[in-house]
């Protein structure tokens, strides 16, 4: 491809040149364990990230071999989990520990600080700016709660009763009664305080996040520059702030119903072998709002950074602006308001009120509208362009895919008649392991393909990733793909076997091609873990700007420094998705780059817009950094 | 060369911390102190290993098989994705040395995206006709089935014309825009008209189903309000694990019900003055007997620790074991506790029992006559082309009854009442001709509940009318069998605590 601007190795060899010692007194524990540049904390985030990815799907492997081949024995599985795996068969508490620590360590372990941590860090400063988060000391106190909170959670696997298993949504009162099962002992007591570690985590890196973005952008950088990533982070970052607190909330009176003998969530309860139970009062459902007050903006804690990454990733490798900036914004805001009022899409048929049933209905279905616009402007950017399929593209693309055809199913769920038959059976399994699981790993993907030059200086190696994409790609849509016509059998899901209902037999052979794809995705991932760690080493050494990208991360050293900037920070000039601009020879034009008087936005009319005016761009400005400015009184935009 | 070694240095250390820091945490979890048992070589990576001796297991020679089969199976797989990894790498190098890449890998994935497409669409297709063949869809056996049946289809429809549309875009857009060097993107950052549009068109669509989706929820959910004639109601009780169902005796009254009742001779806890005058007297017993095993702890402690030593004479590991268990929670005071927590659970309870019978209203509202007839079965028949309501109750915690053949489902939530209202259409008969012999109706659990959740059902039965009654007739009530005065009761009084409030007003299946 083409060559480097000539402007980018100057700078390097401008930097080799007196740069380098300052940086070499750093200790090594101050360098790599508590550090607190965010460039390393992001890599923390990462690999912290992937052994608890590795571990999650683990236990899917297990739980699916069990699914698959009830009657078989495997002594692999005796000897890892011992008493629980008696005979080579997972015992059914333990089946359930296992589907609760999977969905647990994917939804807030993997996708949330996993995705969110690694990126957000990552990018926030390098894409807006500045020299390091707003606090760089919460930051590293961020990833350390959530190293510690990983720790605890992972504990309960050595505990005598178990790991929590009453499912990742942790409903009482079957989680609040330790004689109800096994796993809600210590298991459940353990998980609760993982959980607490974790919104901390979660909390402090929101904050700094946030902060950063608001105050912290370099000159030029006004909010309707922010490349599509830094929105999608801070509006996570915002989702976070407000929907942990209540998580965290509901967890702590569980542990008091669990612990000093409340009622919040008990009421008239008669527990086989103690008999009736003092409780008296309390709702099981209000842990059920108070947990999706949280769960249903966590699934856009999850998914957001991903289409943000998605969106910087295809733009990028389709050598085109991302098109409509502002309605991907905007999207995104509509996603975010609406995902405070619809939690109750979860509980259509727990008996509340068919009133409120109706009202969440209404909402739930609007915010299909900002995903099909998301949907639709994704594909208008891959129209016409000049698509690389860079591994990272392909994961952006498989993003997509798996976007429109969970989302679809959406709006089977979200509709309270149909949600009476389909709720918690297969077809949900599948829904949010499509829409949820599978985007936004792949999403997660695609960061790491895109970023791993800027995180290890080195480039990935590209065959193997695509070979990664596709057998991740096939796997996944084989696993997932027929779970639809399962649940819509009337499979239910959290069963650990279907051998005893003889109705649900024609799905065996089913069942077994799901885990053979299961296997089969998880050998996938054997390579990009190859990949991965080979690469930190052994990689080809990456040159700055080796996408031929525009937004800033790509003007700073390949080597990492403290301050990302030897000299002064960049200005910006432009919007970051200029790319193909037919007023420029090169196919990008990087937002630091002064240019030579060009407009900062090429501004002949398109082919189908003729009514393009300049106008209606200065208005979105407008528009966005008001909107920032109401946000935190002081956006500061230092221009 | 000694920042290296010092570092080296920092690095074991670090090591040896967070290895002595896991040995910690996993052993201070553990309550029963067998850590080191579980850190040992043979026992279990992660999951506990069971300290009982097994004499009785022995590995046969084809156990021992099996597990190199697994494990050469494991090593065979790492092995090969280490090779084909390499092999990949080796593309790398070839690019080096030749300055181009060996395979131009755009435009394998560009043909990949292609076929992806095709084949893909195939597969769906397949998919919608092969297991399209076995979901549950216009065979519905109730009557808002057909509704649901029908909001099915034509979301069915609108996603999958969707779906294909997009998905066909995706790939083909993603075939038909590769990389070629000779051509530059088009410059096109957006169109408002075009944004505007297809704004609108999904939210007209969406709108469209909203409406419709309102209106088949309200169909379904108000069907009990809208419903003026006589109702038949069955109350579905819930517990771990299992499902009971009670029709109403002779009177057609459902009577009381409560979770304070419950007895081993009571299992649903019906309000039945004498059953309950027994309960109490048990409970005030058992209070008694709390109480005496408190008091004599320190004897407990002895006669266990003869007992262990009987055990260990006899080489009994497993009541050694469990033995040993009842030791240590006696002595670091969990017995104690929990005998105390007993005692203060059965007080409350009778504290709140004597406070219902104390108060004269509440005692004739809650003891009226209509529980003792009440027919408690272990399976649901119902009557096809009647209206029938659900009452669920759970006895410990949530579950949720789920009859996919007639698409209804409900949470049963201990301390809140719900009910599913539905009118069966299809006899089990008629489902079993359609079906095969085999075929019956089941209520399935399907909220997670612990260990046998997977295994809680009961069968439905759909018949005509007369059936159901004879069936009824055959089964034995409750209590006594009581001869007919069906006195509605009137509540006044607070009744809170009560859980059946209003099924006692309705007139249940007669
Ligand atoms: C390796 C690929 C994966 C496989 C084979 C897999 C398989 C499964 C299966 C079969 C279940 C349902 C088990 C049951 O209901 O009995 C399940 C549950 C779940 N999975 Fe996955 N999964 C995978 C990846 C993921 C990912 C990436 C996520 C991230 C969102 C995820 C999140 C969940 C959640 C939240 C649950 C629900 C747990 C619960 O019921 O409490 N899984 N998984
Ligand atoms: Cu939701
Ligand atoms: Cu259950």
């Amino acid at each position: 491809m083409s060559t480097e601007i000539i402007k980018d190795t100057h700078a390097v060899e401008h930097h080799d040149s007196h740069g380098h010692d300052h940086h070499h007194h750093e200790s090594f524990i101050r360098k790599y364990i508590f550090s607190t540049d965010h460039k390393m904390i992001s890599k923390q985030f990462l690999i912290t990230g992937i052994i608890m990815g590795c571990l999650g799907m683990g236990m899917s492997l297990l739980f699916r071999l069990q699914l698959a081949w009830p009657d078989e024995s495997f002594p692999l599985i005796e000897s890892l989990l011992g008493k629980w795996g008696k005979d080579g068969k997972i015992d059914p508490n333990y089946y359930m520990a296992l589907v609760t620590i999977h969905g647990t360590i994917m939804v807030f372990y993997v996708l949330t600080a996993g995705l969110s941590g690694t990126f957000s860090n990552l990018l926030i400063p390098l894409q807006c700016g500045s020299r390091d988060m707003a606090s760089p000391f919460m930051n590293m106190l961020s990833y350390w709660f959530f190293f510690i909170s990983s720790v605890v959670l992972m504990s309960s696997f050595f505990v005598e009763t178990g790991p929590a298993s009453s499912g990742w949504t942790v409903y009482p009162p079957l989680s609040a009664l330790e004689k109800a099962m096994p796993g809600s002992g210590l298991g459940t007591t353990l998980w609760l305080f993982a959980i607490i570690l974790f919104i901390v985590s979660a909390l402090l890196g929101g904050i700094n996040y946030i902060t950063t973005v608001l105050n912290m952008r370099t000159k030029g950088m006004s909010m309707s520059r922010l490349p599509l990533t830094i929105w999608a982070f801070l509006l996570t970052a915002i989702l976070g702030l407000l929907s942990f607190p209540v998580l965290l909330g509901a967890g702590l009176l569980l542990l008091f119903d669990r612990s000093f003998g409340t009622s919040f969530y008990l009421s008239d309860i008669h527990l086989n072998g103690i008999g009736a139970l003092s409780n008296s009062g309390g709702s099981p459902v209000l842990y059920q709002h108070l947990f999706w007050f949280l769960g249903h903006p966590e699934v856009y804690i999850i998914l957001m950074p991903a289409l943000g990454i998605s969106s910087e990733v295809i733009s990028t490798n389709a050598r085109k602006p991302i098109f409509g900036y502002s309605a991907m914004v905007i999207s995104l805001l509509g996603i975010s308001f609406l995902s405070f009022i619809v939690w109750g899409h979860h509980m259509f048929i727990t008996g509340m009120n068919p009133f409120l049933g109706t009202m969440f209905m209404y909402v739930t279905l609007i915010i299909a509208v900002p995903s099909a616009v998301k949907t639709f402007n994704y594909l208008a950017t891959l129209w016409k362009g000049n698509i690389r399929f860079t591994p990272a593209m392909l994961f952006a693309i498989g993003l997509v895919s798996f976007f429109i055809s969970g989302g679809l199913t959406g709006i089977y769920l979200g509709n309270a008649a149909l949600d009476i038959q389909m709720h918690d059976s297969y077809f949900v399994v599948a829904h949010f392991h499509l829409v949820m699981g599978s985007s936004a790993i792949f999403g997660m993907f695609a960061g790491i393909y895109h970023w791993y030059p800027k995180m290890f200086g080195r480039m990935m190696n590209k065959t193997l990733g695509s070979l990664h994409f596709w057998l991740t790609f096939i796997s996944a849509y084989l696993v997932f793909f027929p779970m639809h016509f399962m649940g819509l059998a009337g499979v239910p899901r959290r069963y650990y076997q279907f051998s005893l209902i003889p109705e649900f037999g024609i799905w065996m052979d089913v069942n077994i091609l799901i885990t053979v794809a299961a296997l089969l995705g998880g050998v996938a991932q054997l390579l990009f873990l190859y990949n991965f760690f080979n690469s930190i080493w052994r990689g080809e050494r990456a040159t700055r700007n080796p996408w031929h990208s525009n937004t800033l991360e790509w003007s700073t050293d390949v080597k990492h420094i403290h301050g990302n900037w030897p000299g002064e920070i960049p200005t910006v000039y432009r919007g970051p998705h200029e790319y193909s601009r037919p007023d420029r020879e090169l196919d990008y034009f990087p937002q630091y780059e002064k240019g030579n008087g060009e407009p900062d936005y090429y501004h002949a009319p398109s082919p189908a817009d003729t009514s393009y005016d300049g106008k209606k761009e200065k208005a979105s400005t407008v528009f966005f950094s008001s909107f920032a400015y109401l946000f935190m009184k002081r956006a500061k935009v230092r221009a | 060369m000694n920042t290296k070694v010092k570092q080296i240095f920092k690095l074991t250390l670090v090591a040896v911390i967070i290895l002595f820091a896991a040995n910690l945490i996993s052993g201070s979890v553990d309550i029963q102190g067998v850590a080191e048992e579980q850190l040992s070589a043979d026992n279990p990576w992660f999951g506990t290993a069971e300290k009982e001796y097994k004499p009785g297991k022995m590995e046969t020679e084809e156990d021992v098989l099996h597990s190199r089969i697994n494990w050469a199976i494991i090593v065979f797989v790492l092995l090969m994705t280490f090779i084909l990894a390499n092999v990949f790498d080796i593309g790398k190098y070839t690019a080096r040395i030749t300055g181009r890449e060996t395979v131009n890998q755009n435009n394998v994935n560009r043909w990949l995206m292609l076929i992806f497409m095709i084949v893909g669409i195939i597969a769906v297709a397949w998919e919608y006709v092969y297991h399209g063949e076995l979901i549950l869809l216009n065979d519905s056996s109730s009557e808002h089935g057909f509704a649901y049946d029908s909001m099915f289809v034509i979301t069915l429809v609108l996603t999958t014309i969707v779906f294909i549309v997009t998905q066909f875009l995706l790939f083909w857009f993603s075939f038909k825009y590769a990389h070629s060097e000779d051509r530059k993107a088009l410059y096109y950052a957006h169109n408002n008209r075009l944004e505007v549009f297809w704004t609108i068109i999904p939210a007209i669509v969406l709108t469209l189903l909203i409406l419709r989706g309102h209106q088949t929820w309200k169909s379904i959910v108000y069907a009990r309000d809208n419903y003026k004639g006589k109702m038949h109601h069955v109350e579905i009780f819930a517990y771990q694990f299992g499902w009971k169902a009670r029709y109403a005796g002779e009177d057609g009254i459902l009577g009381n019900a409560d979770y304070k009742f419950i007895s081993g001779k009571n299992e649903l806890g019906l309000a039945y003055e004498p059953e309950v005058d027994s309960l109490l007297a048990e409970l005030k017993v058992r209070i008694q007997q709390d109480q005496t095993a408190i008091d004599t702890l320190d004897r407990t402690l002895k006669v266990l620790e003869r007992n262990y030593k009987n055990a260990e004479g006899l080489r009994d590991y497993t009541n050694m074991e469990s033995i040993r268990k009842d030791i240590s929670a006696v002595k670091n005071g969990e017995m104690k506790d929990e005998l105390e927590a007993s005692i203060k659970r059965k007080v409350k309870q009778v504290q709140r029992i004597e406070a219902i019978k104390k108060d004269k209203a509440i005692f004739a509202s809650t003891f009226t006559s209509a529980a003792m007839d009440d027919i408690i079965t272990q399976e649901i028949h119902l009557a096809k082309d009647s209206l029938v309501t659900f009452d669920f109750r759970s006895k410990d915690i949530i579950h949720s009854a789920w009859l996919p053949h007639f698409r209804v489902q409900m949470n049963v939530v201990p301390g809140m009442p719900t009910k599913f209202t539905f009118r069966p259409t299809k006899t089990t008969a008629e489902a079993k001709k359609e079906n095969g012999e085999e075929f019956e109706y089941y209520l399935y659990c399907n909220k997670i509940c612990g260990s046998s959740h997977f295994n809680m059902k009961i069968k439905v039965v759909i018949e005509s009318q007369s059936e159901v009654n004879a069936w009824l007739a055959k089964q034995q009530p409750a209590f006594i069998k009581k001869k007919m005065e069906a006195v509605p009761t009137i509540q006044t009084v607070d009744s809170t605590q009560m859980m059946q409030k209003d099924t006692t007003k309705t007139l249940a299946l007669k």
